[in-house]
């Protein structure tokens, strides 16, 4: 009996730290996200997305998996996909860049609860996704047969 | 994102609410997980199933019973992974690489079909993201070793 009462213990701690991390963070979210700063730090990163084969259609879907993560933002990321008829090309490259970052607040946090550090986690993420997705838009360049090229 | 913003208040009830909303949802199923692998720690599974995963853990110098928290947050999800993990009292440059390769593979059936119904290759990108992760293990621990940080 001891032993399950330091187990619940230990659940109920963490579930407090989770409850601190993601309720401020969803608020914060939802109070800033009108603020027109997002829309001017989209164009400040304009040459950051060129470099990875990305061009402006690209910029929200991209910021809100960023942000949000791949779940929560999944449906904004496919209008906005559908929408704009991104091209197979930058669909690929926008989900190679997300598919190895996205929900880094969020992510990145819940680990540095448990005494992780946060900005090897983040810095590490950030320079291989960017990298990783410069290169492959270097050897898949635009329009030709989309598919045939990365099997 | 679009022009018409709420008003500050309501702005914040909103965030409130989706974020206890959220948590609940996470802290559902974190408690019970966290309470299953807590209570085996006291029985040999954990060791002898553990013990199986060291030679593979080794690589990326972690202990064999982090294969449960991967194992969890291939198939489930991050919260899940912590809650495996938080009972296992790892070092936090070995919370650091979990978090490192967890980040960036996770969750791996459901969003790889989630970007598959943007109209790309889901499966190739979970196929991708399980690669990179194990890529960027290997690079962080060898980081590890030589610079000693």
């Amino acid at each position: 009996m001891e032993i399950f009462l330091a187990a619940l213990w230990g659940a109920l701690l963490l579930s407090g730290k989770l409850l601190l991390i993601v309720v401020p963070l969803v608020t914060l979210f939802e109070v800033l996200r009108y603020l027109p700063v997002f829309r001017r730090a989209g164009r400040a990163v304009d040459p950051l997305m060129r470099g990875m084969g990305l061009d402006r259609d690209a910029a929200v879907p991209l910021f809100t998996g960023i942000f949000l993560g791949i779940a929560y933002g999944a449906g904004i990321i496919i209008r906005v996909a559908q929408e704009k008829k991104l091209p197979r090309r930058q669909l690929f490259l926008m989900g190679l860049f997300l598919a190895t970052c996205h929900a880094v607040v969020e992510d990145t946090l819940i680990f540095v609860v448990l005494g992780a550090n946060g900005w090897i986690m983040l810095g590490v993420r950030l320079l291989i996704a960017v990298g990783l997705t410069a290169i492959l838009a270097r050897i898949w360049q635009s329009s030709p047969p989309a598919d045939s090229q990365i099997q | 994102m679009e022009s018409s913003a709420p008003a500050i208040p309501e702005r914040l009830r909103t965030g409130l609410f989706s974020g206890l909303q959220t948590s609940w949802k996470l802290i559902r199923f974190v408690v019970p997980i966290y309470i299953a692998v807590d209570l085996l720690k006291h029985t040999p599974v954990i060791d002898v199933l553990g013990g199986w995963f060291s030679p593979l853990m080794r690589l990326f110098g972690l202990p064999g019973e982090a294969a449960f928290a991967f194992i969890a947050a291939f198939l489930l999800n991050l919260y899940a992974a912590l809650a495996v993990l938080a009972p296992l009292d790892l070092t936090p440059w070995q919370l650091t690489q979990c978090g490192l390769m967890m980040g960036i593979a996770h969750n791996l059936l459901l969003e790889g079909a989630v970007l598959g119904s943007t109209g790309t290759r889901g499966g190739l990108l979970s196929g991708c993201r399980l690669a990179i992760a194990g890529g960027a293990g290997l690079l962080l621990e060898a980081a590890h070793r030589l610079g000693g940080f």
